[in-house]
């Protein structure tokens, strides 16, 4: 029916800002991150903690920062004590804000565990690295094992929680055909697992630790996570290529219409296959090549962020300029403002300043799985790994401040 | 879109606008994104609306007024008729046509379950609205409603949308839009009054009645005739006007896109 033109029609704005896309990225490197702590730190794999203690700044930092985001995407962000004073069974954002709380604190609880012995140990430090580390250590006694598997598993728990509630939150949106997909919600877990591994390699490059077995680990989750990634795209494209109305023909549609449209998915297509490629190909090479390879892992890292944020993005903030009640495409500009990109930018700020802060007080290179302070060895630098063919600044990076 | 899929389509609309004259018994359901329980209203009465596309004339006096009455900021609407041109198939001969919009009222509105502190909920008489003292604005429910009714109303920062003009009709008088209306295009009124006007429009012409977008099951409470099934669903027109953006992207004008 092209002889048709649409004369006349409101312009719709968008409703949800590029708060919600913070939100989504960084809760997802939260969730993915935490159960990449959990083998070192939870189920008690020694090769995999040094992965786990970086996977734990990278969750702890991002959990705090998360809901920062959330409640500024609300209009009226000192209301949110409405979400506990009416609760609604009925909608999935409110069991969302019944969970996140109680990981926001599990998280929180699970990392004082684990710092903790390491904090003790450094009661004795000077200045308020010392203050800091006798304050938040809460006595001498040792951490017991059991409790932080138990604090461990129900954060895990949890974080099934917060995996479920964002996705079912987006997907039963049936006035937006692109979200009304049950591919949805295992993507943004998949995208998610992607980045947060992409940022456990780029912590490992820039907090100076280069393990290499961090950086194999690393780039074996992605691939593994790249797959699914790439299975579940193929499942909801195999699932909708026959249906004249759903998920898939409304994004054939916005192909279709849309050049915009069209450079995302061949953007989105390109980065995806090369990501993958460059992965099987770091992973396939002989051993005695890779740690000459592996040390540029981290802009693979730099590069799966970049997927894990682009999926938010266009899935929260393209699919909402997708008109669905008149004809064609909303403008939408990225204002420059806190809803826009000062939004964006503040965001990724805060979230700095918080992992400078942990870096600073917090000897989080030293996590591990409860004990006493006297079974933290004091220097940083012996504590990291087996693999010790990484080389160390002698003063540790603790001190760089 | 194939002609096969906009006759189905049509088929369907007709049938959910047939399903929503039977008296639904309210589903008390508990499961998450299901209807919490009505509440205030009176629950004797179902408000619905029925509008005689063969009476407008797209002169936009219901966009006005109810932007009036209901004191909406400029460039949101609580309701607005959409034009379109539309060429003949065969002799490619134009007409305009007319399409009101306002929120729909539905029986099971995709809006209400999704609102994380129940600030919007239905009235027992059918009317959806919010209480903008309790909203978060989060929003969830603008980007739920599949009619564009809803939006964030950039004055309380608060969800805002069609209430029917409850306010109004409380006081005996009939909605902005209605009373506005040169055609008289615009029918409101209890559907649960076999004697209101609605009631006996709506069984006259029960075969020809139309709803918009019935395959998002919302069944909504809108209801027209003399409806183009092509309309129903998501328009496969030409978009509006395209925007004319200075150097800076700042918005100079509109322009058609042909």
């Amino acid at each position: 029916m092209n002889s048709a033109i649409e004369l006349l029609a409101p312009r719709y704005d968008i409703a949800w800002y590029p708060w919600a896309v913070q939100y989504f990225f960084m809760i997802a490197l939260s969730y993915a991150s935490l159960w990449l702590a959990a083998p070192g730190l939870v189920f008690g794999k020694s090769r995999w903690l040094p992965t786990a203690r970086l996977a734990l700044l990278a969750c702890l930092t991002t959990t705090l920062v998360a809901p920062v985001a959330l409640l500024a995407d609300l209009h009226q962000p000192l209301r949110f004590w409405h979400f506990y004073a009416y609760a609604n069974g009925h909608s999935w954002m409110s069991v969302g804000s019944l969970i996140l709380p109680l990981y926001v604190v599990g998280v929180i609880v699970l990392a004082w565990l684990a710092w903790r012995p390491a904090l003790q140990a450094n009661r004795q430090a000077p200045g308020l690295q010392g203050f800091i580390a006798r304050w938040a250590s809460l006595g001498e006694s040792p951490t017991p094992r059991a409790l932080l598997v138990l604090v461990g598993l129900a954060t895990l728990a949890l974080s099934t929680g917060i995996m479920l509630y964002t996705g079912a939150e987006v997907a039963i949106v049936k006035a937006r055909p692109l979200w009304h997909t049950v591919w949805l919600p295992p993507m943004f877990v998949a995208t998610g697992v992607i980045a947060a591994a992409g940022l456990i390699l780029l912590l490992n490059r820039v907090a100076g630790e280069r393990s290499t077995t961090v950086t194999g680990q690393m780039l074996k989750v992605m691939l593994g996570a790249c797959l699914a990634a790439g299975l579940i795209a193929g499942s909801w494209f195999l699932d909708g290529i026959n249906a004249n109305v759903g998920s898939v023909a409304a994004a054939l549609e916005s192909v279709r219409g849309s050049a915009e449209w069209r450079s995302t998915a061949l953007w989105g297509g390109l980065t995806g296959v090369a990501l993958f490629g460059a992965l099987l190909y770091l992973l396939t090479r002989p051993a005695a090549r890779r740690p000459a390879l592996f040390a540029w892992a981290w802009l693979l890292g730099l590069v799966a962020l970049h997927v894990g944020w682009m999926f938010r993005w266009v899935v929260l903030m393209d699919v909402q300029t997708v008109a669905r009640h008149s004809a064609g495409f909303h403008h939408y500009g990225v204002p420059a403002g806190s809803s826009g990109v000062l939004g964006i930018v503040g965001t990724f700020g805060l979230w700095l300043a918080a992992i400078l802060l942990v870096d600073l007080f917090v000897p989080w290179r030293q996590a591990r799985q409860g004990g006493r302070g006297a079974d933290v060895s004091p220097a940083p630098a012996s504590a990291a790994s087996p693999d010790s063919s990484q080389e160390h600044a002698p003063e540790g990076a603790p001190h760089h401040g | 879109m194939d002609p096969i899929r906009r006759s189905l389509l049509g088929q369907l609309a007709r049938l959910s606008a047939g399903a929503a004259m039977v008296p639904l018994s309210s589903v008390a359901s508990a499961g998450i994104n299901q209807q919490p329980p009505r509440r205030e209203g009176d629950p004797s009465k179902r408000y619905g609306m029925l509008i005689d596309l063969r009476q407008c004339i797209g002169c936009q006096a219901c966009t006005v007024s109810c932007h009036i009455e209901n004191a909406a900021p400029l460039g949101s609407f609580r309701t607005t008729v959409s034009q379109y041109e539309v060429a003949h198939q065969e002799t490619g001969e134009v007409a305009t046509f007319m399409l009101p919009r306002l929120c729909n009222h539905c029986e099971n509105p995709a809006c209400v379950p999704v609102c994380p502190v129940e600030a919007t909920y239905q009235r027992q008489d059918g009317i959806v609205v919010v209480d903008s003292d309790r909203c978060v604005g989060c929003a969830y429910c603008v980007n739920a409603c599949p009619y564009d009714a809803r939006f964030i109303n950039e004055r309380t920062q608060t969800a805002d949308k069609c209430t029917f003009c409850a306010h109004r009709l409380e006081a005996g008088l009939l909605p902005a839009c209605v009373e506005s209306c040169v055609g008289g295009a615009r029918i409101i009124g209890d559907m649960r009054d076999p004697q209101s006007q609605i009631s006996r429009m709506i069984a006259e012409h029960k075969d020809e009645l139309m709803v918009l977008q019935p395959e998002k099951n919302t069944l909504p409470q809108v209801f027209y005739l003399g409806m183009d099934e092509r309309f129903v669903t998501r328009p496969d027109a030409e978009p509006v006007a395209l925007d004319v953006l200075d150097p800076h992207g700042k918005e100079m004008g509109y322009e058609f896109g042909h």
